[in-house]
């Protein structure tokens, strides 16, 4: 199938990941880790980013994770956001962790409105903000409620609307594809690539071993694994090992791709180099 | 059998099987037939020193008209809820201070104190506090906050990590990240350990009011009562104390559901 070429630039760096290197308990975890995430603009339209770091298990995503969330600093190199770049800490990133955690102690409103308050927003901005978050993502009927009254979904929606409550446009999700439902994950996607196009700066940095999940959704796929030695042992610690630039290959930002030869051939080629890593 | 019969006869039967949740009726049905075999048993017990349900009935209203039960129980009431209140905000106080690294190892010894006899303080805080009711108030609130202590710093340090750093991930700063997590996080944990540990002032009052009787108490009349092997009135006495701590309980379970009613939304016994 012939696809429309899409245009679009290639703006200021928005997350530069330079020379990471991580070990714990004297093990190499991250190995010089570098990428660099730029602002992609498409002429007449909002277009955010989604970039995928993918891998196996064990190869360190949950610690990159860490470290990109400013959690954890990483033993040598840095991690820089926005423009002009600084260094990112705790809090300046929104960060959706694997299970969707939300205050349990708070109803869904209050737990966006302690999130804005805590970006600074006065008690009314914040709530006003936070019933329009809350409509935006679908909640509105759930405000009064408590997490434990949410469905997966619903919990899944109100984390994330929190996370825009008080951090900036970059946004990290951990295995946000995990343990869902084929309608589920469908509409999880969706949701994602409908977020990513509310901002031209909204980006989002998907941490995933799902690998049809992410290249439904992204733009970019960075694949995390480990070098080889010359005796074909593998070295200790995970780097990039390929950047996958899903807008050359026709496959970001059109609808229905998930059926097309490219696809499933996308799928395969990165499935194959997972079982090289 | 007709049909409202049958269903609830097998809604009966499911008392029986793991983990299934009964209709209010069917539990009320188990709890009466329960109350009745062991009424009925009690009854008609060999035992000769076990007192019958008549006597030991008839004895509470004897011990509240002629020895001033409603008085004593008054008395014991004022010193366990003193006694409650002052270890509760210690206990809750010094467990959420173990955020500080500086204080886990004196709250840890604290909490190793339930080791210890009680018996070998009395004549320490009699020094220190001098007698009366300030001695029973002391010795209440220790042996009270040991045990509640323990349990409260154990609520506190099995918060996992995970939810420290989502905190931290919503910009709030360490003395926040204490507030949101470590003391609003674990208030309906706080109130059922509370529930917990202020059933052990009851057990311990009997103890310390008879250390010292002149303030009475209903651990000295229960005292009294037993020195002259008065078994009907000790039964009585008990039944009482028993009472007043299921009132205790739920009363503690009713604030617990009105402050945290998230607490209980998920739970399948509620």
């Amino acid at each position: 199938m012939l696809r429309e070429k899409i245009a679009y630039d290639v703006r200021e760096c928005l997350l530069s990941v330079k020379g990471v290197n991580l070990n714990l308990g004297g093990r190499p975890i991250l190995r010089d880790v570098n990428f660099e995430v730029h602002n992609l603009y498409r002429p007449g339209m909002l277009q955010g980013q989604v970039v995928g770091l993918l891998g196996p298990s064990g190869m360190g995503k949950t610690q990159l994770f860490r470290i990109l969330a400013g959690l954890n600093p990483p033993d040598s190199g840095h991690v820089l956001i926005g423009d002009p770049p600084v260094p990112v800490a705790a809090g300046m990133v929104g960060v959706v962790a694997q299970h969707y955690p939300l205050l349990h102690h708070r109803t869904i409103l209050g737990n966006l409105v302690v999130a804005g308050r805590q970006a600074g927003q006065p008690a009314k901005a914040a709530e006003t903000e936070a019933q329009r978050l809350l409509e935006v993502f679908g909640l509105k009927e759930q405000g009064e409620k408590y997490p434990v009254q949410l469905s997966g979904g619903q919990r899944q929606r109100a984390a994330i609307a929190q996370q825009f409550m008080c951090s900036n446009q970059l946004m990290l999700m951990d295995e946000p594809f995990s343990g869902l439902d084929p309608l589920a994950l469908a509409r999880m996607c969706q949701f994602i690539k409908d977020i990513a196009q509310t901002d031209e700066h909204k980006t989002f940095v998907i941490v995933t071993h799902d690998i049809a999940s992410a290249i439904e959704v992204c733009d970019t796929l960075m694949v995390l694994g480990r070098d080889k030695g010359p005796d074909g042992h593998f070295i200790p610690g995970a780097k990039i090992q390929q950047t996958v630039d899903l807008i050359a290959r026709g496959l970001a930002w059109h609808t229905g791709i998930s059926r097309t030869p490219e696809f499933h051939a996308a799928v395969n080629e990165v499935k194959d180099l997972f079982a090289h890593l | 059998m007709t049909p409202a019969g049958s269903r609830k006869a097998a809604g009966l039967l499911q008392a029986f099987s793991p983990n299934k949740i009964l209709s209010r009726s069917a539990t009320n049905i188990i709890v009466a037939t329960q109350v009745v075999v062991f009424l009925l048993i009690w009854a008609f017990a060999s035992f000769k020193v076990l007192p019958k349900p008549g006597e030991v009935f008839a004895s509470i209203g004897d011990l509240w008209t002629n020895q001033g039960l409603g008085q004593e129980l008054l008395s014991s009431l004022s010193l366990n809820f003193e006694a409650v209140l002052i270890s509760a905000v210690l206990s809750i106080g010094l467990a959420y201070l173990t955020v500080l690294p500086f204080f886990r190892p004196l709250v840890a010894a604290i909490g190793k104190g339930r080791f210890l006899s009680m018996a070998g303080f009395t004549l320490v805080f009699t020094l220190l506090v001098g007698g009366g009711h300030p001695l029973k108030l002391s010795l209440l609130v220790f042996a009270m906050t040991v045990f509640f202590v323990t349990s409260m710093a154990s609520v506190v340090a099995e918060i996992p990590k995970a939810d420290f750093d989502y905190a931290r991930t919503l910009r709030m700063k360490e003395w926040r990240v204490v507030w949101e997590v470590v003391v609003l996080g674990t208030v309906d944990k706080a109130f059922e350990v509370l529930r917990q540990n202020a059933a052990i002032g009851w057990m311990m009052l009997t103890m310390v009011e008879g250390i010292y009787r002149g303030e009475g108490g209903i651990g000295a009349l229960l005292l009294n009562q037993q020195k002259f092997f008065k078994m009907s009135e000790v039964f009585g006495i008990q039944i009482i104390i028993l009472i007043v701590g299921l009132c205790q309980d739920l009363i503690i379970g009713a604030v617990r559901r009105f402050v945290c009613p998230y607490a209980t939304l998920t739970l399948e016994r509620k």
